[in-house]
């Protein structure tokens, strides 16, 4: 097989309704205008797959700020069914952190695979969905030594979305 | 130079002066110095001068004031070939050009050898395509100016026009000769590709071959030289140089459908398989190339063959991700056996993709890409649309938006189904899902504003073309100034089956003003090629013009208009409140037979044959576009004419 042609773009207020669709068939839940509103805001932080030139995944991102760290919160990562296991996830995963369901084995192996551990479940975090609570995944990252990045703790991702 | 009334020094230099400001476009200074010399009593009724400051009015557009100035200079001074002269410009300037000649002829026949005057017969009696006329004027003109060189070009055009091309060739030769000295550059061989041309076009093809052959080093357009050479060795039928040639062209080209064509013809091939095994060649010889793949299946007649040929094709394609596959090879289906194969490949592709991701069940198969399934169904809906099998077609393109929900294509074609099936409504929806999910693509925007004219929403189409047009103006209006004719004629269309006669006959006329300024716009040209020596491009653009309102975009929008006449013909518009109609003042609404005979001349019955036939053949053309094809109605088409 020839290799595929994976790129990542941003999302702009020209096709934000491709994100859309894609959350909409990817995940249980149903975002809000504010929720793309922001994402369009969100520079780098937010950002579409291409897999041979078609939309098929995406990643969306904020940075939360409070007790004194910068934590990245990574509001969704997905990508549609047909194109799971093809290093689509891996690819967004530089800027990944997200929702995960309890459930969801295959998320958390994911991100355990980039050195995530669940440090605490969330009871009925989620309020329409079955099962309704949730892990939170969290990654230390050292800080390089020239680059001061933001605080190295990252996130606070769940898996929910489904496999 | 005024034969009567001639003014004393000081005025005459008044007058030069007003001559150099209407040239330098200084029209309030002018007007001062007209005043100048009209307030003097004297010279009051100077014709030359009364008709100087109508001419510079009419370019401060006063053109009431400008006619009388010009008309009582005349009366004044009628043997004056200036007021003669200025009286054309007045009435070129309005497009009256028969009107116009008559005045420079006027002119001239007070003052023969005016370069100016002549010069500005010869551009009218060219776009008049008066051409013995042309020729008389450009030959005054060369006997004049013997050393310009638009003289000569002028002069043996002329000659070329009338089909006298070795009095055309003659001209170009003594020329060449005589006039053409210095660098080899640009001009000079343009120069020499239409003297070619004219050669050729006299049908002396070994003296258009050894003329191209002499020149070949001097002439900077490598490619037409090569082209032309090639053309003219299959026209002498001397085919082992002509294959040479197009095998030269190939190697620089590879995808150019004709030169494979010509080669052919070269070759004599004319068996099938012949052709078939000559395509084998170049697949092999540039394996890159899509052209002799493609080209190769519309000659394969053998079912085993074309299969084995067309599974290949198919496979490239859907593993590429290539949109527009199907529209390549449609026109392969005009032979029933051909289609039959091609479904049966596509849906084996679908069964065997969706179980294990491959093209087949063979072992040792390679495994696709994710993306080829989603192209496969959006092939076989396709594929069901154009078989009329509407119910599969949405099958298919349900199952393509279920796997990738976030391609725009599918959505489009979605659309397009329902328009074939004759459900506008639900065919514009889908395309304004589609354009929503990209707002900055202008085809889709297009292709959505048209969905919804045929769903007779103008209004909202014209919001949505608006999203492209210029700010602070309203579409239509930039619309119009774009010349933007597929908007305009499906505008017309909607207005008349929503029997809104006066706007439908309101969008019609736009199309055929857009004609009348191409028309017009010719005229900057006959100066502009002589001096850039684009000479070809130029015989180009004037036979064009020749067929011009023969365009589809013409017939189709006249064929409206001539339907809405008819109709207004047979039941005329009550003299009720227009309640419902818009606004139609500024429109005749009931000229019937006067516009359909300014439109050919014809009879109506003629005419209404002819523009359906023209349109069977634009349908028919457009079977390989890609645009639409032939619609298929549940209803009748409203707003037929009545008798």
């Amino acid at each position: 097989m020839t290799r595929a042609k994976i790129e990542l773009g941003d999302v702009t207020p020209h096709n934000i309704k491709q994100l859309k669709k894609l959350n909409t068939v990817v995940f249980p839940v149903s975002y809000n205008d504010k929720f793309y509103k922001d994402v369009l805001e969100a520079g780098e932080l937010a950002k579409l797959v291409y897999y041979n030139d078609i939309v098929v995944g995406a990643v969306c991102c904020r940075i939360d700020t409070s007790e004194n760290s910068r934590r990245l919160y990574i509001m969704t990562l997905g990508c549609l069914y047909p194109y799971r296991r093809l290093g689509i996830g891996s690819l967004m995963v530089q800027h990944v952190l997200k929702h995960v369901q309890v459930n969801n084995e295959g998320a958390i192996d994911f991100y355990k695979k980039f050195g995530f551990e669940i440090v605490e479940t969330k009871e009925h975090y989620y309020k329409r969905i079955e099962p309704a609570d949730a892990h939170v995944l969290q990654k230390t990252i050292r800080q390089p030594q020239t680059a001061p990045l933001p605080n190295g703790t990252v996130p606070h991702a769940k898996t929910n979305g489904h496999d | 130079m005024p034969p009567n009334n001639p003014l004393p020094p000081k005025e005459n230099a008044l007058f030069k002066r007003i001559l150099r400001c209407y040239e330098h476009k200084q029209y309030k200074n002018g007007l001062k110095f007209a005043k100048q010399i009209l307030s003097n009593p004297k010279f009051a009724e100077h014709g030359e001068t009364l008709a100087m400051k109508g001419l510079t009015l009419n370019c401060l557009g006063r053109k009431d004031e400008a006619y009388e100035y010009v008309r009582r200079g005349l009366r004044n001074d009628l043997k004056s070939p200036v007021c003669w002269h200025v009286y054309g410009l007045l009435q070129r300037s309005d497009k009256k050009y028969d009107e116009a000649i008559k005045c420079y002829r006027n002119a001239l026949k007070w003052e023969k050898e005016n370069i100016q005057i002549l010069r500005d017969l010869s551009l009218l009696q060219i776009q008049m395509r008066d051409l013995e006329g042309y020729k008389d004027t450009r030959y005054q003109l060369f006997m004049l100016r013997p050393t310009q060189r638009a003289s000569w070009i002028g002069f043996a055009m002329s000659y070329h026009l009338l089909g006298d091309y070795e009095m055309a060739n003659s001209i170009l030769d003594a020329f060449r000769t005589n006039q053409m000295k210095g660098p080899y550059d640009y001009e000079h061989s343009e120069l020499l590709l239409y003297q070619n041309m004219v050669l050729a076009e006299s049908g002396q093809f070994d003296r258009a071959l050894s003329h191209l052959h002499k020149f070949q080093t001097q002439i900077l357009d490598k490619l037409s030289v090569k082209e032309t050479s090639g053309e003219y060795y299959l026209k002498l039928k001397r085919f082992k140089e002509a294959e040479a040639v197009y095998e030269d062209l190939l190697r620089r080209n590879p995808e150019n459908v004709m030169y494979y064509q010509k080669l052919i013809e070269a070759k004599q091939l004319s068996d099938p398989d012949e052709k078939v095994a000559f395509f084998e060649v170049y697949k092999k010889e540039y394996p890159k190339a899509i052209a002799p793949r493609r080209l190769q299946l519309s000659e394969t007649g053998a079912p085993a063959a074309f299969a084995r040929l067309v599974d290949e094709y198919l496979r490239h394609g859907l593993h590429k991700g290539i949109p527009p596959l199907f529209v390549d090879i449609r026109s392969l289906y005009t032979d029933k056996v051909k289609a039959e194969t091609i479904e049966n490949l596509v849906l084996q592709y679908i069964e065997n993709l969706s179980k294990s991701g491959t093209f087949s069940a063979d072992p040792g198969e390679v495994k696709q890409p994710a993306s080829a399934l989603l192209w496969a169904y959006y092939y076989a809906a396709q594929h069901f649309d154009y078989k009329k099998d509407t119910n599969r077609a949405l099958k298919y393109i349900d199952a393509a938006i279920e796997h990738t929900p976030t391609l725009i294509e599918l959505f489009i074609v979605k659309g397009r189904i329902f328009k074939h099936a004759g459900d506008p409504i639900s065919a514009y929806q889908w395309l304004e899902e589609a354009q929503a999910m990209d707002t900055a693509d202008r085809y889709v925007n297009s292709k959505c504003a048209r969905y919804m004219l045929r769903a007779g929403h103008v209004q909202r189409a014209e919001e949505m073309c608006a999203k492209f047009t210029r700010e602070g103006v309203p579409a239509t209006e930039n619309l119009n100034e774009m010349q933007c004719m597929w908007f305009q004629t499906e505008a017309a269309t909607a207005y008349q089956r929503a029997q809104l006669w006066g706007e439908a006959l309101k969008k019609a006329h736009e199309v055929d003003r857009h004609f009348s300024e191409i028309m017009e716009d010719q005229f900057d040209f006959h100066s502009y090629c002589m001096r850039k020596m684009t000479l070809r491009s130029y015989v180009g653009l004037l036979r064009l013009e020749d067929v011009l309102r023969a365009h589809p975009f013409y017939f189709r929008c006249a064929r409206a208009a001539i339907q809405v006449y008819l109709r207004l013909d047979a039941c005329p518009l009550q003299d009720v409140p227009q309640t419902q109609e818009p606004d139609t003042d500024d429109l005749p609404t009931y000229l019937p037979l006067k516009f359909v005979i300014l439109l050919t001349g014809r009879p109506v019955y003629e005419i209404l044959v002819k523009v359906e036939t023209h349109r069977e053949r634009w349908r028919g053309s457009n079977i390989t576009t890609g645009t639409a094809s032939a619609p298929r109605r549940t209803t009748p088409p409203p707003a037929s004419v009545c008798f």
